[in-house]
């Protein structure tokens, strides 16, 4: 609940920019304009008893009590009653409809920009930090979503308001109304230069509250640094510090406020004021009625809310223009791999040609691979070897199509990776990454992630074939185990065993694999050893490789370095090299760790 | 967050102490409170001047022949007096308030960093964090409806006695409605707000579709999951849509009751008005003043029954921050610390452990009967099973923990006879995962010397990054020691940021240094890079090292073998290794797969 707090330079729109996005959001919510029409209708209906009501008092005073007409005050006093009850049925209507409308269309771009964000390749996902699109995803839609509940009906009804109370007024009396509105100006203005100021101030409010929460995080976080610092007492400082910034800017949103309400006050019964003097007037004259003067009177204290009320709603209107701009963005970023219409299924095969591909990603100075060619056989074990950046992880990305390739191409079967259908693509390669990630849900839900219509039986089939299917057999659940967020109900082991499981389901041709750096607790480190080996057998596996053991059992290895294939062939060939290159990483591994080595061989 | 589990082991007590934390610190901001409520009463004078002063002006210039002027000045004095007085209650009211939950955010603050870890340990981030925000949005809700709900109370009354005093029968019309806004002001605050943190739940759940979706982005593509995670969003977009229009259900029953309830008085007096209007008995003038004050009711009324439900909803807060206030601090300075000896000639920091016992809670005891002794400037290797208490002793050292039985002393001082920011900032630690803070790399290393000037003393930075080896990829850094790192920062590797810890333990030149598996978060192929900086670190300096693996064990000068909390082989990391069959046992399960490792 955090992020997304920050407040960047997008927040400022011009104004071309910001009729350009509502513009575009108004088509977006076409679907939800006839709901939103007739919440209008019923807002129109909400307001009429604010109208009425200074109306119809006229009406009594002038009619009914001056002439001592009693059935005429009867007649008032009944039709008031009646608006009263018509302007309830409205205002209750209002409510849901407009809320309706809303929230349907909340939802609607919330879908959208998912399903969105879901088409997009890898690469955008390295652009695009994860905090950035949960934010957009959940603070810029909700920062609409007061627009929705509060915003947009007092907009409409404030407007209506305004422009009807306007018009009884002249109607009633043009002299009148134009002295008591003198300073209508006033209070214009001052709201104009209220919406400017308490928009910075909100602004710098939002970001002191922002970056508050991550002093305080990184304060809970690094709790046991500071105090075996000897530090609390400074990061107290710190905090205080920090703290008092966003009072600071909480006092300037006070101050901005307290004026402006202040002056409103003053406007408000300044407008009263004038009334009475220019009626007492216009009485005089014969002009006016009393009742006239009575409503005018009542009728401008409902004129001056409305004025308030959108003043105060701009600042609204400017936060969801300035999220729905930040939204459109993504909405206009064209995924990069994508599916031609002349898309045919992959066969089934492990035969895989990688044929002079290069790959620079985006914004990169030099190629992160180049001129890489590599035939494997159906069935045949590749391991890929290399320090960090040598380009191991990116081919292996390339052969499971989460990149296409700059230059160059892959093909499987004798089809190129590029013309396949997407889904015959996630058939034949599965990748299976370095930790077994996990969603939040079952088992049985985190399996079926690779195949959402397998049956309770095809799921352990799955864990059978890889031997997994007595360990989930022995817990209490079963597949039913709730895992919770990140798997954390798991150990790493059987997360990565799931992880397996999926792949097993999917029974792929071809498997690539990034092998774990980090080690599992030594009770499933050989569960999952003997997993893996079983989902390997049979199958074309690229492995990007740590260990020594992993390169060993491999048909060939590939040795890669900035970028480049530099060494291919069998372990034994390749330490026949003389000088070579993979010769030179076994000897390294030898000598870093004597005292050990002849522990494990043994 | 609807939560209310307590966070830790609070004592629970009665409310009165909740409400102690906000009393206190209203008394503390009691001249502007007070200025506040003042301004608040005389602003009721000025609210209740003008609908008498418009009656005045109808009967005797609109309706009668006076002159209209007089009573418009009036009027508009009136608004004068009233507007500044609108501005300064809300000033004060606004102001004092934000103060307070400022203040109590710090009191949260101090008392939960000076807890011991031990309550960090149960304590979850995400909850003290909403016990420092939305916890306390809820008082400072209430804070602010203080001043001006006692002016309301105020405006009521003498409203209500001005009325009756023009006409007790009319006045009963007029007012009758009244008493059910202030009841469903109340009734709508309480119905809305389980609504408002149902619907804040399903936006959280939705949040947590999105992050595992981009987090696991890699797995979603891998098997083409993208339908499946678009439906689990599906879900969560109709709950929020579903919950949200439960709440615009709540809105539609209570708000047009509270919009339109008053109108009904109006309805009355204009009926029963306008006939003693007729009658003779009341005059236009005050007809128009009961429009008036009836209207002038409303918005007090409405926020008294919101008061009624904040001060409901503060109480809950208040009651979660005392829990958390409550929590007495375990670890604490004694009364008359003693000081250590002087560091001289670098042969400091001898440690002794003797008959020390220890468990933690109500557990099992990790460390029995433990003795242990370090001399100056040796360094010592702890090796154990995991669970066999390695990691327990260095949190005993940096007193953490206390021992229940035993005691542990540095140059010959107990531990517990020492001011604890003293010892801690004497021993330097690097831990298994390195906690960097999003500020720049000097501030970084500076971290242990809170008193250090970065400007001044760049020098002794850099000379602890080259110590570290880390001066090499530092000057490498886009700018250099100004880099800023942390999560919203410029990322490092984990080497480098275990060789930013190591800088930062020895900065501030500790009398001993503690390595608690300083390399096992580090990518094997990685660990030279540090091992390097931790041998140029421990030369001549008091060290504790807790390591897995064998190429980090093989540094210290004695390996120290931990079984069932004691010890139970000493000796050198070689001969232990060629010797000790339960020694070579416990490194084969400790990394069964690093002897694998490829090296780069």
């Amino acid at each position: 609940m955090w992020h997304g707090a920050g407040v960047d330079p997008e927040d400022r729109l011009t104004r071309d920019d910001a009729s350009q996005v509502l513009r575009r959001a108004a088509r977006l919510a076409r679907p939800y304009w006839r709901t939103a029409l007739a919440a209008v209708g019923f807002v129109a209906m909400a307001t009429s008893a604010t109208i009425a009501g200074p109306l119809l008092v006229r009406f009594g005073i002038d009619t009914g009590i001056r002439t001592e007409n009693r059935s005429a005050l009867g007649v008032a006093v009944a039709a008031f009653g009646v608006v009263v009850i018509f302007a309830y049925i409205g205002s209750r209507r209002q409510y849901v409809l407009i809320n309706r409308a809303g929230e349907g269309f909340l939802r609607e771009l919330r879908l959208r920009l998912f399903a969105h964000i879901q088409r997009q390749s890898l690469g955008f996902f390295d652009e695009h930090k994860a905090g950035v699109l949960v934010a957009r995803m959940t603070a810029d839609i909700e920062s609409m979503s007061e627009l929705v509940q509060w915003g947009l009906l007092q907009f409409v009804s404030a407007g209506i308001l305004l422009v009807v109370a306007l018009c009884v007024l002249l109607v009633m009396s043009w002299q009148l109304t134009l002295v008591a509105l003198a300073v209508l100006p006033v209070v214009v203005l001052a709201s104009m230069r209220f919406q400017r100021v308490s928009n910075e101030a909100y602004l710098e409010v939002r970001e002191r509250v922002g970056t508050n929460l991550s002093t305080l995080q990184e304060n809970l976080a690094g709790v046991r640094v500071i105090q075996a610092s000897g530090r609390v007492d400074e990061q107290r400082r710190r905090f205080f510090a920090s703290n008092r910034g966003l009072y600071a800017a909480h006092l300037r949103t006070v101050k901005a406020s307290t004026w402006y309400f202040g002056v409103v006050e003053f406007c408000g019964v300044a407008a009263t004021a004038l009334g009475v003097f220019a009626g007492g007037w216009l009485v005089g004259r014969g002009d006016v009625s009393v009742g006239t003067v009575v409503a005018v009177v009542l009728l401008l204290a409902s004129l001056f809310e409305p004025v308030q009320q959108l003043s105060q709603l701009y600042n609204t209107v400017q936060a969801a223009t300035a999220s729905l701009k930040k939204m459109f963005d993504i909405l206009d970023t064209e995924p990069e791999i994508y599916e031609r219409h002349s898309a045919v299924d992959l066969p089934r095969s492990g035969a895989l040609i990688v044929d002079g591909v290069g790959f620079t990603y985006p914004g990169a100075q030099r190629p992160a691979l180049s001129d890489a060619t590599l035939h494997v056989a159906s069935g045949e074990r590749v391991a890929l070897v290399g320090p960090t950046g040598a380009g191991k992880s990116t081919l292996a990305k390339i052969v499971a199509r989460l990149y296409d390739p700059s230059v160059g191409s892959v093909s499987l079967g004798g089809v190129d990776l590029v013309d396949a259908t997407l889904s015959s693509l996630r058939s034949q390669i599965v990748v299976v990454p370095q930790e077994g990630f996990l969603f939040n849900g079952t088992v049985a839900d985190n399996l079926r992630l690779a195949d959402p219509s397998a049956s309770d039986d095809d799921l352990w089939d799955a864990l059978d074939r890889i031997g997994a299917r007595r360990r989930f057999e022995l817990m209490p659940e079963g597949l039913g185990t709730v895992v919770r967020e990140r798997g954390s109900r798991l150990s790493a082991g059987e997360r990565q065993l799931v992880s397996l499981g999926r792949a097993a389901l999917v029974d792929p041709s071809v498997l690539v694999l990034d092998e774990a750096t980090s080690n599992l607790d030594p009770g499933t480190e050989a569960e999952v050893e003997m997993a893996l080996e079983r989902l390997m057998s049979g199958r074309t596996v690229i492995v990007v490789a740590h260990r020594l053991s992993t390169v060993r059992r491999a048909d060939r290895v590939v040795v890669c370095d900035k970028g480049r294939l530099v060494e291919v062939g069998t372990h034994a060939e390749l330490l026949s090299i003389p000088n070579g290159r993979y010769a030179a990483l076994q000897q390294a591994w030898l000598s870093s760790q004597p005292a050990v080595s002849d522990l494990t061989q043994g | 967050m609807a939560d209310s589990a307590p966070v830790g082991s609070g004592i629970r007590s009665v409310r009165e102490t909740n409400w102690s934390h906000l009393i206190v610190l209203l008394k503390a901001q009691w001249v502007g409170i007070s200025a506040g409520v003042g301004l608040g009463l005389v602003w009721t004078v000025g609210k209740i001047a003008v609908p008498l002063l418009t009656q005045s002006a109808v009967d005797k210039a609109i309706v009668g022949d006076g002159s209209a002027f007089v009573w418009a000045i009036g009027i508009a004095c009136a608004g004068l007096f009233t507007g500044v007085l609108t501005a300064g209650r809300r000033f004060f009211a606004f102001k004092e308030s934000r103060m307070v939950e400022t203040m109590l955010r710090e009191r949260i603050h101090d008392h939960v960093l000076g807890l011991h870890p031990e309550y960090h340990d149960n304590a979850q981030t995400g909850q003290l964090m909403s016990r420092m925000s939305s916890d306390l949005n809820q008082v400072q809700m209430f804070v602010v409806m203080i001043p001006l709900t006692l002016s309301h109370v105020a405006l009521i009354l003498g409203v209500t006695g001005v009325l009756i005093s023009l006409d007790p029968f009319l006045a009963l019309i007029a007012l009758l409605p009244l008493p059910f806004v202030n009841v469903s002001a109340k009734l709508f605050s309480n119905a809305i707000h389980p609504a408002v943190l149902a619907v804040q739940a399903e936006q959280a759940q939705l949040s947590t579709v999105v992050e595992e979706s981009i987090a696991g982005v890699r797995v979603v593509k891998g098997f083409g999951a993208e339908a499946v995670r678009m439906k689990a969003l599906e879900t969560e977009a109709d709950d929020i849509r579903n919950v949200s229009l439960r709440a615009a259900q709540i809105r539609a029953k209570y708000m047009p009751f509270l919009e339109l309830l008053p109108l009904v008085g109006l309805v009355g007096v204009l009926g029963v008005g306008g006939l003693r209007v007729i009658d003779g008995s009341m005059t236009i003038g005050e007809l128009v003043a009961f429009n008036f004050f009836v209207t002038l009711l409303v918005w007090p009324l409405r926020s008294i029954g919101m008061t009624v439900a904040f001060g409901q909803r503060a109480a809950a807060a208040l009651e979660r921050v005392h829990e958390v206030l409550s929590v007495e601090p375990a670890i604490a300075d004694p009364p008359e610390p003693l000081v250590l000896p002087e560091i001289s000639a670098g042969r400091m920091g001898a440690v002794r452990f003797s008959d020390v016992g220890f468990a933690y809670g109500a557990g099992a005891r990790v460390l029995d009967r433990f003795d242990l002794d370090i001399e100056a400037g040796e360094s010592i290797a702890i090796v154990g099973a995991t669970g066999s208490g390695k990691s327990t002793i260095a949190r005993l050292l940096l007193r953490f923990y206390d021992p229940q039985q035993g005691s542990i002393t540095l140059d010959g001082i107990d531990l517990r006879s020492l001011r604890v920011d003293e010892l801690r900032r004497t021993i330097g630690i690097v831990f298994e995962d390195t906690l960097l803070f999003h500020d720049t790399v000097a501030a970084n290393i500076a971290f242990t010397v809170p008193s250090m000037d970065l400007q001044a003393e760049a020098g002794r930075i850099r000379a602890a990054a080259e110590l570290a080896g880390a001066a090499g990829f530092i000057d490498d850094l886009p700018d250099g020691y100004d880099t800023v790192l942390g999560e919203r920062g410029y990322s490092l590797s984990g080497g480098q940021r275990q060789r930013i810890a190591i800088a930062r333990a020895i900065i501030s030149n500790p009398r001993m240094l503690i390595l608690d598996d300083a390399t096992s978060a580090v990518d094997p192929s990685k660990e030279h890079e540090i091992r390097s900086a931790m041998a140029t670190v421990m030369d001549g300096r008091t060290t504790l090292v807790i390591a897995h693996r064998p190429g980090t064990i093989a540094m210290a000068d004695k390996v120290v073998l931990l079984d069932d909390g004691c010890i139970c082989a000493t000796g050198k990391h070689q001969e232990l290794l060629d010797s000790y069959q339960p020694y070579r046992e416990v490194l084969a399960a400790l990394e069964p797969g690093e002897s694998e490792a490829v090296v780069n």
